[in-house]
């Protein structure tokens, strides 16, 4: 436990003096921290599941409260959980099944217990999966007493088991944490190949001779567009430089260097030149319940542009970048405002800046805004690691990889949000 | 397609004949209808769905009660002893007609649906589902096959009976689905599948209200300090959302619009009642007042297959002129409304006709456009709040071909 305790404060202090660049690398680290949490977790004799959750939830909201821009760090925590709750769903159908087979002499204690008797194990399971899925308009007549019913009748049947089931108790206690560790691995190495996945679908859409434009630099699209380039599509890349910190100067280079025609342009140049590009392709830094993208600002002036001249917007993002959450959310930060060093040099303007100056105020101020939102009616296609995907697919994606149940993580300080 | 091309002269003619043409003064809300003929009655161009809108928020003397009743005990006679576009199968559980099943039964569903629609806080699909429930608690059916057919006929009944309501065909079609899907899992004995099946529909009653207050936690987040909201008519669900944000110390201003059947005005009696500030709209001051405005919020009568909702009379426009501003249109409805509908344009539904009242007597050779609602497709709208969660309305279609397939 002390270990675990000084590395979730080792990160926490990483997080807040946002020492860690990337969504990925920030995915990455998240996830395994919780996979050391998970595996020093003590598990109690009964409702183990509800101990690991307990456990994650509660460095989990440490975590956001750190860097609340950073979005990766609260999906990877609700992807964890989702993880937990799916392992210890899977495990107990799998109980009940053979509960059910074995445990005929039972069946007094289960009756008085058990409101459904007549009940197959097939229904339970059933009833047990929808309690796992979002609500939908199936389960909607199938409610509540059932799901209640469910878990209780398979703790209590464990435990009216348990003199003849100790030992497979324990080892399903195990199963569990093992189960869960191993879904967890699973889930970094989607975190670390998400790039290939994301470029092996290059050469599907990019075309001979077309003209790409991007903004800033991103590793995805960097990978991206070398697939394509290495698959023998000869195309010509237009990169926007991204002001202030001009990362498609590196982007740029880099391309060059691997063979690709670049053309380097300033922002303001991009509706001039965007009637001469084919597509537009561009990373994320999260994708929101709704479809709409929080992007490195700047691009949500070429969406505009985009759709003016009907050029489509294709955004590559990787899952661990899918947020369930919306944007009205007022957990969702949707900007963090950098150091005004980057647009002004402080030497030349210390006197506009100065707090000393007559008035007490400075009179200029100098706003650096990280982020942009783009609204998901610009977006014309995303492409994750499973696929490419409508905008207003996300919802789908979202309720594969999260629970209903883990969407607010926040610590109330109020009572009302 | 309805009154498209010139033909409208030709198609006047034959509705001039079809209608009864009442005059504008027996419409007005605050008497009893005085028609003698069964002011419930569906048949005529009134839709039965918004008079009882109407009625909920008006005052329900009890005389007009007694008149419904006697004129429901009837209709629903006449229904069994026409029994025209039924063709063969015989109207279930219909009342004292002389078919072979429900001779001796004095049950009528359709009596047992009316006498729960009267409740104002109940939703129709709600109703519907608890009138089928009790069809089957009082059924002597002893297979599960027969229960079904029952309950079919029961179920085609009530959506015969009101055509235009789309969460009443929805509640009585999300029903026998389940019923279907529930008998299709080995149940070992008859009587603990009624049983059950009664005791689900009974506790159908109870998701009304619960799902009204998910959406209302569900839609907090939206409403933020500040804001102005504008509404349309009365919807109980949005005055359950707004009602919690009160109650969590927001401080937003209402715009309220609804004429001419004065919801709008119900609407804002309500909201003063909880001290929110509240202005009132004529419905042709909406574009005036959008730049003032920060969400839109609609109920819906109906959540369609494309996404798109069916709501009173006026719902359209607003969404347009929203969109034209770049507002948010938000959509407050509960699941079951969903119904499996896909109207093209404003007139592919059945005709839902209110009456309106000028004030004014209206010259017979003038006609007034009187349906009582519109659909609003879904590029105007931007987010559903149901008791499903948060959707965009490309999630209905999804949903509903999840349950229907």
């Amino acid at each position: 436990m002390p270990d675990t305790q000084a590395l979730v404060n080792d990160f926490l202090n990483k997080l807040k003096k946002r020492k860690i660049e990337g969504s990925q690398a920030t995915a990455k680290q998240t996830a395994e921290l919780l996979r050391s949490v998970i595996s020093q977790t003590r598990m109690p004799y009964t409702n183990q599941a509800a101990a690991l959750i307990h456990s994650v939830k509660a460095v989990g909201e440490r975590l956001i409260a750190a860097n609340p821009v950073e979005l990766a760090v609260g999906n990877v925590v609700r992807r964890v959980l989702h993880i937990v709750r799916e392992e210890d769903l899977s495990l107990t159908t799998a109980a009940m099944a053979g509960l059910n087979l074995s445990a005929e002499s039972d069946d007094e204690d289960d009756t008085d217990r058990d409101n459904h008797p007549a009940l197959s194990a097939a229904a339970i399971a059933a009833a047990s999966r929808s309690t796992l899925r979002p609500p939908s308009l199936q389960t909607l007549l199938e409610d509540v007493p059932d799901s209640a019913a469910v878990p209780h009748t398979s703790s209590s049947g464990g435990d009216s088991e348990g003199k003849s089931k100790s030992a497979d108790k324990s080892s399903r206690s195990r199963k569990l944490k093992h189960d869960v560790i191993e879904a967890v691995n699973e889930l970094i190495q989607d975190i670390s190949t998400c790039h290939e996945l994301i470029a092996e679908q290059a050469v599907e859409h990019i075309h001979q001779n077309e003209v790409i434009l991007t903004l800033g630099s991103s590793r995805t699209v960097l990978e991206f567009l070398c697939a394509a380039k290495e698959k023998k599509r000869s195309f010509r890349v237009f990169v926007a430089e991204g002001a202030p910190r001009y990362q498609g100067h590196l982007l740029a280079k880099e391309l060059v260097t691997r063979g690709l025609q670049t053309t380097l342009i300033t922002d303001s140049a991009v509706f001039a030149m965007i009637s001469r590009v084919n597509m537009v392709i561009v990373g994320a830094h999260a994708v929101m319940a709704n479809g709409g993208v929080i992007a490195p600002v700047g691009l949500n002036m070429v969406a505009l542009a985009a759709q003016k001249h009907a050029v489509p917007f294709v955004v590559l993002a990787g899952s661990h970048k899918l947020c369930p959450l919306y944007p009205h959310h007022p957990e969702v930060l949707l900007n963090e405002l950098r150091s005004p060093s980057e647009l002004l040099d402080f030497g030349e303007f210390s006197d506009c800046l100065d707090f000393g100056s007559g008035i007490g105020a400075p009179l200029l101020h100098v706003v650096n805004p990280t982020f942009d939102y783009v609204p998901p009616k610009l977006v014309s296609l995303f492409i994750t690691d499973t696929g490419g995907h409508n905008p207003s697919y996300m919802y789908r994606l979202i309720a594969d990889y999260y629970s209903a149940d883990d969407l607010v993580l926040e610590r109330r300080t109020t009572s009302g949000n | 397609m309805w009154w498209r091309s010139a033909s409208f002269i030709l198609d006047r003619q034959q509705h001039q004949n079809r209608t009864v043409a009442p005059s504008p003064e027996s419409f007005l809300l605050s008497s009893p209808p005085p028609m003698a003929d069964s002011p419930l009655n569906p048949k005529s161009n009134i839709s039965a769905y918004y008079q009882t809108r109407a009625a909920h928020h008006a005052v329900v003397t009890s005389d007009w009660l007694a008149q419904a009743q006697a004129a429901v005990g009837r209709h629903s006679d006449d229904d069994g002893s026409l029994g025209d576009d039924k063709g063969a199968a015989p109207i279930g559980g219909g009342g004292g007609g002389g078919e072979e099943e429900g001779s001796g039964k004095a049950f009528s569903v359709i009596d047992e649906f009316n006498s729960w629609r009267k409740q104002p806080a109940l939703a129709e699909a709600v109703a519907a589902i608890r009138a089928l429930a009790a069809v089957i608690r009082t059924s002597e059916a002893t297979t599960m096959m027969e229960l079904e057919i029952e309950l079919k006929k029961a179920s085609d009944s009530l959506k015969s009976w009101d055509t235009t309501s789309i969460s009443l065909t929805a509640g009585c079609d999300l029903f026998m689905l389940y019923v279907t899907r529930t008998s299709a899992l080995e149940y070992e004995d008859f009587n603990s599948a009624k049983s059950r099946l009664i005791e689900r529909a009974e506790k159908f009653g109870e998701i009304s209200c619960k799902a009204r207050r998910i959406i209302a936690m569900l839609s907090q987040d939206f409403i933020f300090d500040g804001c102005t909201i504008l509404v349309h008519g009365f919807s109980r669900v949005v005055l359950e959302v707004l009602k919690t944000a009160a109650e969590n110390k927001k401080h937003f201003r209402v715009l309220c619009t609804g004429r001419p059947d004065r919801t709008g005005l119900r609407f804002s009696n309500e909201l003063a009642k909880l001290d929110v500030p509240v202005k009132l709209l004529i419905d042709s001051a909406v574009a005036y007042t959008m730049d003032e405005v920060d969400v839109v919020l609609f109920g819906a009568d109906g959540v369609v297959e494309s996404g798109g909702i069916i709501n009173m009379m006026g719902t359209f426009q607003i969404a347009l002129v929203a969109h034209s501003m770049n507002k948010p249109v938000y959509v407050a409805a509960e699941s079951y409304k969903f119904a499996r509908h896909y109207p093209l344009d404003q007139k592919d539904m059945s005709p839902a006709r209110r009456p309106i009242d000028f004030g004014v007597p209206i010259p017979s050779k003038v006609e007034v456009e009187t349906s009582a609602r519109d659909y609003t497709p879904p590029q105007y709208l931007t987010l559903l709040f149901t008791d499903l969660g948060v959707l965009t309305p490309s999630v209905i279609s999804d949903e509903l071909i999840q349950l229907y397939l």
